[in-house]
């Protein structure tokens, strides 16, 4: 689903942010990107969903090298890719449901596929009855959760996950990693940057160590160690 | 596609309604700048008219009576033909009846009294002559003087080369202040519909980076950002439209008070001219509204 080929991104001639990084994530796969902060993990997000170039090497999702991708084109990318965000970037204006809806809206989905996609989306993540609340009457699980749903509403191919536990309690990042979980069941590649030990530790998936921008382990069921 | 245009349609009112005051600011200073566009090209209109009789070099017209006959006309050509040296004769230019109404109808548009004792019965035809360039005007003064005098049919000889001059100076000034004046205020209508769109945008950047980050492309977070510039223009353009509409209608019914000997009656405009003006005053603004918007619009989408 996703595959780097010796990939190099720098932000400047001093900092290097990935050197030479090569991975293969297959479909359905739930991996945890896991190191320091400033080793490379948002880097690595960021390349996936074509935010980023890298100077060096290839980036494939889906089967498509994406940094020869023309830029009208990474729009589509990106309907197949969720983004789920430490600080939930929801809209405070907009309710639950306006939020998610918002997802398919300005992708140009009609209303009555908004209006059957988005209630069944809320259920899935357990906030049903929260439609018409806005971000600010909600707690900092349920945010994620809006934002976690906004992500998935449009049924993509990818999960990314930019420290989605890291403003929550242990028990309420708890429950978020559950539903990530589920999410992933249902053939969901999910690729997550945490620095969460306890959550890594816990779910006993796939981990990629970075340290100042190289992948220094990449274990199947790994820990945080 | 309808729920794309009602989305479209929705977030540009709101925007509008958000940024009230800069929105008002960028209406108000297109609306200035395009009267006074319009103004301009109305004025000038106005000049033109007054000079038209005078165009393309003419600085000699020989009024001949309306009853010559052709031959009487021909003895007129012929004299005028005779002095090659100073007359340019290939541009030698005879208006008969209805080419001398034509013109009248231009010239006294602003006196309707004058206009209507013209008739083809009564107006005078005309050669109009273009001097050589190198043909003095005391040469042009003796032989205008001597027309009248020894020529079948002729009226009068007319040759205010000074008071063309002048005219065409004057036209030349009024243009060069008032596109001037124009250009600059058409330019701080673009900076603040510009403006407004930038801190319009810089107040969502949050929202247009979701946008981004689910797939939208680019055109759809342009779009509403251009429709809110072009609105601003049209909503300029009309207010100044109006203006000038009914600053023509003043003016043309001030004019038309004024004694028939005034000397004002060319510098009315009539017929589409003005119309023809204010259709255009909203197509370029709309165009600039949305232009400029949608290039304010790019500096955010670099996600």
């Amino acid at each position: 689903m996703i595959k780097l080929e010796n990939v190099t991104k720098s932000y400047s001639t001093e900092v290097t942010a990935l050197q030479d990084a090569s991975f293969d994530v297959a479909k359905a796969e739930f991996v945890f990107l896991v190191g320091p902060s400033g080793s490379g993990k948002s880097t690595l997000l960021r390349l996936m969903n074509r935010q980023e170039k890298p100077e060096k090497g290839e980036v494939w999702v889906a089967g498509r090298n994406i940094n020869d991708m023309p830029d009208a084109k990474v729009p589509h990318l990106r309907r197949n890719i969720g983004n789920i965000f430490q600080d939930y970037k929801l809209l405070a204006n907009k309710t639950v449901f306006e939020n998610v809806a918002f997802a398919l809206e300005v992708i140009g989905r009609p209303k009555h596929v908004i209006r059957q996609q988005v209630p069944a989306v809320l259920d899935l993540v357990g906030l049903s009855g929260k439609q018409e609340r806005f971000p600010h009457q909600l707690s900092g699980g349920e945010q994620q959760r809006v934002s976690i749903a906004r992500a998935f509403v449009n049924r993509p191919l990818i999960l990314l996950a930019d420290e989605p536990t890291g403003n929550l309690d242990p028990t309420t990042g708890e429950g978020i990693m559950r539903l990530l979980d589920r999410i992933n069941k249902t053939g969901t590649t999910v690729v997550m940057a945490t620095h969460d030990q306890r959550i890594v530790n816990m779910m006993r998936k796939r981990v990629i160590q970075l340290d100042r921008g190289i992948i220094v382990r990449d274990q199947a069921r790994g820990v945080y160690e | 596609m309808f729920s794309r245009l009602s989305y479209t349609f929705r977030e540009m009112w709101a925007s509008l309604r958000r940024n009230f005051t800069l929105t008002a600011a960028a209406i108000i200073t297109a609306a200035v700048s395009l009267f006074i566009l319009g103004l301009t090209l109305l004025v000038l209109r106005g000049f033109d008219n007054q000079l038209s009789q005078w165009s393309g070099g003419v600085e000699l017209i020989v009024y001949v009576e309306n009853d010559a006959t052709p031959e009487q006309l021909q003895v007129v050509r012929d004299a005028l033909e005779s002095n090659p040296a100073v007359i340019d004769v290939d541009r030698l230019e005879y208006l008969d009846v209805d080419a001398s109404l034509a013109e009248a109808r231009r010239l006294f548009a602003g006196d309707p009294e004058t206009l209507q004792l013209l008739t083809a019965e009564n107006i005078p035809t005309q050669f109009k002559v273009v001097p050589r360039p190198d043909a003095s005007a005391e040469l042009l003064t003796e032989i205008a003087s001597s027309y009248k005098e020894r020529l079948p049919k002729v009226i009068s000889v007319a040759f205010p080369s000074k008071q063309i001059d002048v005219l065409s100076t004057l036209r030349g000034v009024v243009q060069f202040v008032l596109y001037l004046i124009t250009l600059i205020l058409l330019f701080s209508a673009v900076l603040l519909i510009w403006n407004t769109i930038r801190t319009a945008m810089f107040a969502r950047r949050r929202e247009i980076e979701v946008m981004k980050l689910v797939g939208a492309t680019n055109w759809f977070i342009r779009v509403p950002f251009m429709l809110e510039g072009l609105i601003q223009g049209l909503v300029g353009a009309v207010f100044a439209s109006g203006g000038v509409l009914t600053a023509n209608w003043y003016w043309t019914s001030t004019v038309q008070s004024f004694p028939p000997d005034s000397g004002f009656g060319a510098f009315v405009v009539t017929g589409n001219y003005p119309q023809w003006v204010v259709f255009w005053l909203i197509v370029l603004v709309m165009l600039v509204g949305a232009i400029g918007s949608g290039t304010a619009a790019s500096k955010f989408l670099d996600v």
